[in-house]
């Protein structure tokens, strides 16, 4: 299980800045900066946890780097294995600039899930028809072969041979969500963008899509980027987590340390405020004030000072960078080698 | 003519305090909810029992379609009876003039409107689609106020602004000015909040209050309802399906599944000792933050169709321990021991084991 040192993607200064338009101004210069600069790595055969609460640009990110939404700025590297020279598949390739003929090409070697399993697949669609569209648009198996690999790939995630005929309002939620990642696998890509795949199923039934990709993981050696707001899921899940606020990443580390030794205020908050299920549970709680700042108009200096119980002078000039303070554990904050933070306690 | 006699009668009926424990706010007894459909009546409530006591948070948690949010409705009066909705059981609620039975009172009469929004008081989940778009939020929050304490308009005013400065919203003159769209999503639940506690209800029906928040906005939501509630001595009607959050609420727990409740027991009993495979399949399929899992123990199968008519305990054809009784009689709420009970066969005398 222990992930490979060998990076699959890279990204660097990634940015997305959402032009705002309409009102009575018709041509406006503000933007939302949905992400602001983010730099990410995600190893091969790991599973990288994406946390933060909602608008703080996790989606945005999953989505940037297949370019379902083009970046605005910023190197998204990937190293396919379908990259024709060897000295190409050491160094990779940047996805934010290559060419539509060879975005469609590297689409093979990245998926992804989406969130909603309702409006994710198309209503007039077979099931058969929606798990064979990737093989057929991109010429991988003959129509004959087609029908086996879809069963094949129906019976990997859990569902029967016969579901091949019917449309996706027959199914559950979770079943649904089994279509999705089935449609996702038939590429046999190297990465998956999971964009929070279990938040809208019920307790038993995300269990059972949690341990299902975990199975495929494992079966087909693939790396996760999992970007959830529940952090009880991320924790299960990922090898590493990151944690984003107002398009930024304020750290990154491996999962038990993030979760035992946070190094970021907001991390401490966060972590704090999971309403654990143990009625003995005695959590540090830190209870933020206020509430996340509009991405429009982000506050100066560090993002997140005006909320930050430990803010100091320096916190509302400058913005602080991503540094790594312990080997693989990095933090966005001023004052990360100065505080010392409540993190998890182990039961 | 004699249709509005026989309401007034039955307006007009009150309970001994005999009927219900001297503490309770609430008694629920053998609540029924029927659904008309195409091919008969979906029982989406089955026998439901609880019982809340006053300035105590009974939590009721559940999967989606499992009858929560329609039990609140039922008490709440808030069932379209013209659709054919069937309501059957008791539901005695007590009042300062003493016990009343809400489900025998018309939903639209004149006592059910004099407790509904005053008495008895309801949040809901979406802040945004329960608030009305076109009046600011302090014209929703002294319109309540008006209606059911008839205050002069300026009292009514300063009433909603204190309710707003109680629920900690900052600057509320401001504040009370503004329409829900200007507010962010835990500011219009507090709003909500303020609404529901602002006529001083004794109870307070919650149906998944934080579910469309943030966890750090869910953190101070959570701690502002704890503190309101003692302070205003209101019992709570917690409804969720998140275990964490009722861990952290409730005095008791309520397990719903399939329009039944299946365990009933103080909130560190049900978390440390449950009896009902359901309850224990739910605590083994969630991830958890505190101690490693290598891996989760989901329940095998899906919930199913509240309208298949079925024989037998609703969840035996996804439990471990299923037995042959199972699969034909269906097993009643029955006590474990003092204040814990549950519906399964593995409990009773009946049943094979124990």
């Amino acid at each position: 299980m222990k992930p490979s040192e060998e990076t699959l993607l890279d990204i660097r200064g990634l940015r997305k800045h959402f032009a705002m338009r309409g009102g009575l101004r018709r041509s406006s210069s503000r933007s939302v900066k949905a992400v602001d600069g983010i730099d990410l790595s995600i190893r091969e055969g790991e599973t990288l946890g994406l946390v933060g609460e909602s608008g703080c640009g996790k989606t945005t990110t999953g989505r940037s780097i297949l370019r379902l939404i083009e970046p605005t700025e910023g190197q998204i590297w990937f190293r396919s294995h379908r990259m024709e020279t060897r000295s190409d598949q050491q160094r990779g390739i940047d996805v934010a600039q290559v060419s539509q003929k060879q975005l469609k090409d590297l689409r093979r070697d990245m998926q992804i899930i989406f969130q909603d399993p309702y409006s994710s697949l198309n209503p007039r669609m077979t099931v058969g028809a929606i798990v064979a569209e990737p093989l057929m648009t991109h010429h991988i198996t003959s129509r004959s072969n087609c029908k086996n690999r879809v069963v094949e790939l129906l019976t990997s995630v859990g569902l029967k041979p016969s579901h091949i005929r019917r449309y996706p309002h027959e199914f559950s939620g979770g079943q649904r969500q089994r279509i999705g990642i089935a449609r996702a696998l038939a590429l046999e890509p190297q990465l998956l963008v999971c964009d929070e795949p279990v938040s809208a199923l019920d307790v038993s039934i995300q269990a059972q899509v949690l341990n299902l990709l975990e199975d495929l993981r494992a079966a087909h050696n693939l790396t996760y980027l999992f970007i959830a707001h529940d952090l009880s899921v991320v924790k299960h899940i990922s090898n590493r987590v990151a944690v984003m606020y107002l398009g930024r990443i304020v750290e990154r580390a491996t999962t038990s340390e993030l979760f035992l030794h946070p190094k970021h205020p907001y991390t401490e908050a966060l972590v704090s405020a999971v309403p654990v299920p143990e009625p003995d549970y005695i959590s540090a709680r830190k209870v933020l004030q206020g509430d996340v700042p509009s991405p429009v108009d982000p506050p100066s200096g560090c993002t997140f000072h005006p909320r930050c119980p430990y803010a100091i002078e320096i916190c509302k000039k400058d913005v602080p960078q991503l540094k790594e303070i312990e080997n693989g554990h990095s933090v966005t904050c001023h004052l990360a080698d100065r505080l010392s933070l409540d993190g998890l306690t182990q039961s | 003519m004699a249709d509005h006699t026989a309401v007034r009668e039955r307006e007009n009926k009150t309970y001994s305090s005999n009927d219900m424990a001297p503490e309770s706010v609430l008694e629920v007894t053998g609540l029924q909810v029927g659904f008309p459909h195409d091919h008969g009546v979906a029982h989406v409530v089955n026998g439901v029992s609880f019982g809340i006591k006053r300035e105590e948070t009974l939590g009721i948690v559940g999967e989606s379609g499992c009858g929560k949010t329609v039990t609140a409705l039922a008490v709440m009066g808030l069932l379209p009876k013209a659709l054919g909705c069937q309501v059957d059981g008791k539901i005695l609620y007590r009042r300062k003039s003493g016990v009343i039975d809400l489900a025998t009172l018309p939903p639209r009469g004149r006592v059910m409107r004099s407790i509904r929004g005053n008495e008895i008081a309801m949040i809901f989940q979406e802040p945004m689609t329960s608030l009305n778009p076109v009046f600011t939020v302090g014209d929703q929050i002294a319109e309540a106020i008006l209606i059911h304490l008839h205050p002069t308009r300026r009292k009514a005013r300063s009433q909603a602004i204190e309710m707003l400065d109680a629920v900690g919203i900052p600057s509320p003159e401001q504040r009370a000015d503004e329409y829900p769209h200007q507010m962010s999503g835990g500011m219009r639940q507090r709003a909500m909040i303020a609404m529901g506690l602002s006529c001083g209800p004794s109870l307070l029906i919650a149906d998944e209050p934080t579910t469309a928040l943030d966890v750090t906005i869910q953190a101070q939501v959570l701690e502002l309802m704890n503190d309101l509630r003692v302070r205003f001595r209101t019992a709570i009607q917690f409804i969720t399906h998140d275990l964490g959050v009722i861990a952290s609420m409730a005095n008791y727990v309520a397990v719903m599944y399939l329009g039944r409740i299946v365990e009933h027991a103080p909130v560190r009993t049900l978390f440390h000792n449950p009896k009902h495979p359901y309850t224990k399949g739910l605590l083994s399929s969630l991830p958890s933050l505190t101690a490693e899992k290598a891996r989760l123990v989901p329940i095998p199968g899906t919930v199913p169709d509240a309208s298949e008519v079925q024989q037998g305990c609703g969840f035996a054809p996804r439990c471990p321990n299923s037995m042959e009784i199972c699969t034909t009689q269906s097993p009643s709420l029955e006590p474990i021991d003092e204040r814990h009970s549950a519906a399964c066969w593995l409990y009773t005398q009946r049943g094979d084991r124990r």
